[in-house]
């Protein structure tokens, strides 16, 4: 019993001493929270957040993420990061206001807070994620390319979103009509679909019949019915999409559809990461907001 | 039959329920008449040719929704079924399950979230509303877990045959959705009026009470409905599988209520014991015309949702007032 006390005390002198080391090497702890472990779109930030540590030097990362998303969980996951020493949170925050407690107790021990994918409502040093508007406004400027190729002026052009209240496709529906502003297309009251690729193919169906030149869809469901009846009519419809799916790039490939606007979210972490170093030492970081942009997927680039 | 040969527009009038099936058929035709003349290509062979493939979903889960309201049940579990059966049968085929045996695994799960629904319903006496209300968060989450929270890859090229025969392919110049919608119309229209069963559902419908005293198994009959139910949605997510090439989690959101709409305008009373399935049809179809016709209108989501309620509410109007009517004259058999 004896032996067991001093051993354990030994042990816990060791680890105390351990730890101590570790906190004074000037290696930063950055953490990467995201919403869960398994989409592939956290697998591409954390990639991103890795390199920039290794091209960097003096950083100790580490991802850290709820198994599933759940609010409750993600708080749980930053105040683990916290008590785990670090200096710097990366954070996809699940909503705007459920883990604004946790990270007021965290900038409280002096971690510094860096929003990837998604912000909450409280103060960091940067938000680093998609514009949709500009993305929208990018996949507009591809389609207008196109038919501009085929030597096709003017013309009506459908879109279908999701529903008129998420904000993320209420943007790249905003972005992608101001790319024809000042052009003689007519693009048509947009169409919803919520998410359903069955619905969306419908209503891209019923746009086919009445004309349409091109076709948008705002998310992954949208695009796919838009690819699918485009695949049917076998017309020569320019479609456009958003979201990067197995699906989606099949219908490129098979040139039912011209392009899909995939995020970057490497970029977000490989700039989280960096964003996050200059300000824990010390220097200004600007702007506040970072658009990492989207990657034009075309049957060319695939 | 001899009589039906001899007088049948009098047989016709002499059925139950006939009175509004014949008004929003007028409307159906008035509305059609409408869109026509707003833009010529609602008429055009191709937009005929996709609007009756549009319809066809809406009234297999009009069949299902109309079986359960005559019994006076509600199945708010429709639209949850149709995301679950599309996301088992495209998780089975994208891990190179054969799409027909896809097809039976993803039949049978549905089929027992009906008999649970009738059981709950009948058997556990929890009211329709609630019981199905949470199968309907059940099934979605099992939509969702199927496929681990996303939506599923390609069904691929080896699903083509299953594609084309739920939804690209045509027989005898109609798309096979149309013809599936047709079969199991005449299928459950004569199980509906031509069994036993089902007038033992128009029976527990009227009267609950008074039908099982006259001997008939509320238990067995409930859950029959629920089961067609389950069964039709089951097809409209097979279709919907078809149509995408792949599973969407959200396929079949707000579907249930779709369903209330087709049957209610079509004449399926909300309490029970009434209502017809060539009603449906006329529902779906409503339902079906409006959808197509406003976005070639290029009327805003709003005004669309709008005109749609507004629709629905008077044709339960209508139903209340006929029957009110009806009291004070005479008394319903």
């Amino acid at each position: 019993m004896k032996k067991l006390s001093v051993l354990l005390l030994v042990l816990l002198l060791a680890s105390a001493m351990f730890a101590q080391g570790t906190k004074e090497s000037s290696a930063f702890k950055v953490y990467l929270i995201t919403m869960d472990q398994m989409d592939q779109h956290w697998v591409n930030v954390d990639k991103g957040a890795q390199k920039a540590a290794q091209e960097l030097g003096g950083i100790e990362y580490k991802w850290l993420a709820p198994d599933v998303k759940d609010d409750a969980k993600q708080i749980e996951s930053i105040n683990n990061a916290v008590a785990g020493g670090a200096d710097a949170i990366l954070l996809a925050a699940n909503g705007p206001n459920a883990v604004t407690a946790a990270l007021k107790e965290a900038t409280e021990a002096g971690v510094t807070i860096v929003y990837v994918d998604s912000a909450a409502n409280f103060p960091a040093v940067q938000t680093l994620a998609t514009d949709n508007t500009a993305a929208g406004t990018t996949a507009g400027k591809e389609m207008l390319k196109a038919l501009t190729d085929k030597g096709i002026k003017n013309g009506k052009i459908g879109v279908i979103s999701v529903n008129s209240a998420t904000a993320s496709t209420v943007a790249r529906e905003t972005g992608f009509r101001k790319a024809f502003e000042g052009t003689a297309f007519t693009i048509l009251e947009t169409q919803y679909c919520d998410g359903d690729a069955a619905r969306s193919k419908d209503m891209s169906a019923n746009f086919i019949t009445q004309g349409v030149v091109g076709l948008f869809g705002a998310n992954e469901g949208s695009t796919v019915g838009v690819g699918n009846a485009i695949a049917e009519a076998g017309k020569n419809i320019i479609g456009v999409g958003f979201d990067k799916s197995d699906m989606i790039l099949s219908l490129i490939k098979s040139g039912h559809l011209l392009a899909t606007m995939a995020q970057n979210p490497d970029v977000m972490g490989y700039e989280g990461v960096k964003t996050a170093y200059k300000a824990l030492k010390g220097e200004t970081v600007s702007p506040d907001y970072f658009d990492t942009g989207v990657s034009v997927l075309t049957k060319a680039t695939l | 039959m001899m009589s039906a040969l001899k007088r049948p527009l009098k047989r016709l009038l002499a059925i139950r329920g006939i009175g509004q099936v014949l008004t929003v058929t007028v409307g159906l035709i008035l509305l059609c008449i409408v869109f026509g003349i707003m833009n010529p290509i609602f008429f055009s062979s191709r937009n005929v040719a996709n609007l009756l493939r549009q319809i066809a979903p809406i009234l297999l889960i009009g069949i299902g929704q109309s079986y359960v309201l005559i019994t006076g049940n509600i199945d708010l579990s429709i639209g949850s079924v149709v995301g679950m059966s599309t996301m088992i049968s495209a998780t089975l085929m994208t891990k190179g399950v054969s799409p027909l045996f896809a097809v039976l695994i993803t039949i049978i799960c549905c089929l027992a979230l009906g008999l649970s629904n009738g059981l709950l319903v009948s058997f556990a006496k929890l009211p329709p509303f609630i019981a199905t209300l949470g199968t309907m968060t059940i099934a979605r989450g099992i939509a969702q877990i199927a496929n681990n929270n996303y939506n599923t890859d390609s069904i691929g090229e080896s699903a083509q045959s299953f594609r084309d025969f739920f939804y690209y392919g045509k027989t005898l110049g109609l798309y096979n959705t149309i013809w599936i919608a047709i079969l199991l119309w005449i299928v459950f229209n004569f199980l509906l009026t031509r069994t036993k069963s089902g007038r033992h559902i128009y029976a527990i419908g009227s009267n609950a009470e008074a039908a099982r005293l006259s001997g008939v198994n509320i238990v067995g009959t409930t859950t029959k409905a629920y089961l067609v139910s389950a069964f039709v949605s089951c097809v409209v997510g097979l279709i919907t599988t078809a149509t995408s090439g792949m599973g969407t989690m959200d396929a079949g959101n707000s579907y249930e209520l779709y369903a209330v709409a087709a049957s209610v305008i079509g004449g399926v009373s909300t309490l029970g014991g009434q209502g017809l399935l060539f009603g449906t049809v006329i529902g779906a179809s409503i339902w079906g015309v409006l959808q197509n016709g406003l976005q070639f209108a290029g009327a805003p989501v709003a005004i669309r949702n709008i005109v749609i309620g507004i629709i629905v509410v008077v044709s339960v109007l209508l139903d209340v007032i006929v029957r009110s009517g009806k009291m004070t004259k005479k008394k319903p058999v």
